[in-house]
């Protein structure tokens, strides 16, 4: 049994790889206009409406940047220039996600920055705290002195 | 008494540099005007626009070239502020008609209620686009009516309000033009 399962096991796990590789090299089929459209639309934000994309509004305004997007994309733009096209005249307000990779290590880095200056905190309390505990030398010698003299 | 070690002058530097930051970003933005949104057609060169007006005529915004131009977005449905800005706009033609140029472009409105907003509110002298289709607020990314913006005789837009505008307000941009208020 046992000179069957680790072949078995191995086969296993080279056919996983096999798949996995096989879905990453796979080429998949292009996205439609429409689907380019929906997408964009869903990375803009509604300009009359509060904390919607234009896919999720139904407002006249995010009707006419739909219809701008489908348009664009018709005439040969490609999804980045149609995605630029609305910074220009907006600015990176329109833009629902920030464009820049940069933005997203703010939170996480503002964390760590928490963190560190907690510890540091900590730290700085702790070490405080050990000399005073134990008295300086000369102090401990006179002490020892005093309590020699008591018990004398 | 002995000198301060390194770390300990250290520790005494972090609190300004982590305080003085936050403290600035902080009065910065509280003394900022949440009206002054900026806007990245500021510096260029306005969007050009084509269509047809409140009157049935023509319009474009090749016409505005020559004299600083006002472009201003309303609709009839923005109550309180386009009726706050509209007395101020009046004045502003009434002084500064022959000077410079001004047009309103309606944002999402019917051309109906638009016309009976300036039966009630007072009639302008200047061309009013339906905007229909609403490409003219797209192309100058408005968010909302009442939008302004101001243009000089090149072409150029030099600023952008949001919100009513107001005697100062337009004092203060006529002056950016290079026209007395």
């Amino acid at each position: 049994m046992r000179r069957i399962a680790l072949p078995v096991a191995v086969a296993a796990l080279l056919a996983l790889g096999a798949l996995v590789v096989l879905e990453l090299v796979r080429p998949s089929a292009p996205p439609t206009q429409v689907e380019q459209a929906r997408q964009i639309a869903a990375e803009l934000r509604c300009p009359d409406c509060q904390a919607l994309s234009v896919a999720e509004s139904q407002t006249a305004g995010a009707a006419a940047i739909h219809r701008q997007i489908v348009e664009q994309l018709a005439a040969g733009r490609t999804p980045e220039q149609v995605r630029a096209y609305f910074v220009t005249r907006y600015g990176e307000w329109i833009l629902l996600a920030p464009s820049s990779p940069f933005a997203w290590w703010i939170p996480p880095a503002a964390v760590l920055l928490g963190v560190g200056v907690f510890a540091w905190w900590l730290g700085r309390g702790r070490g405080e705290a050990g000399p005073a505990a134990s008295p300086p030398g000369q102090a401990r010698d006179r002490i020892r002195e005093e309590v020699e003299q008591l018990d004398a | 008494m002995p000198a301060p070690s390194l770390g300990r002058s250290l520790r005494w530097l972090a609190l300004p540099v982590v305080l003085v930051p936050l403290a600035w970003l902080l009065f910065t933005g509280l003394g900022s005007d949440p009206r002054v949104i900026p806007s990245p057609l500021v510096g260029k060169p306005m969007p050009a626009f084509a269509g047809t007006t409140l009157d049935g005529i023509e319009f474009s915004s090749a016409d505005l070239l020559g004299r600083p131009a006002v472009v201003n977005f309303w609709a009839s449905y923005c109550i309180p502020s386009c009726v706050d800005e509209h007395p101020v706009l009046l004045d502003l033609a009434a002084r500064h008609g022959d000077e410079l140029q001004m047009v309103g472009v309606l944002v999402n409105d019917a051309p109906d209620d638009a016309r009976g907003f300036l039966d009630r509110y007072g009639h302008v002298s200047w061309p009013n686009l339906l905007n229909s289709d609403g490409d003219i607020s797209i192309d100058y990314g408005v968010i909302g009516p009442p939008e302004t913006f101001f243009v000089d005789a090149d072409g150029i837009v030099v600023a952008r309000h949001v919100g009513p505008l107001t005697s100062d307000e337009v004092n203060r941009q006529l002056a950016a033009l290079g026209l007395a208020p």
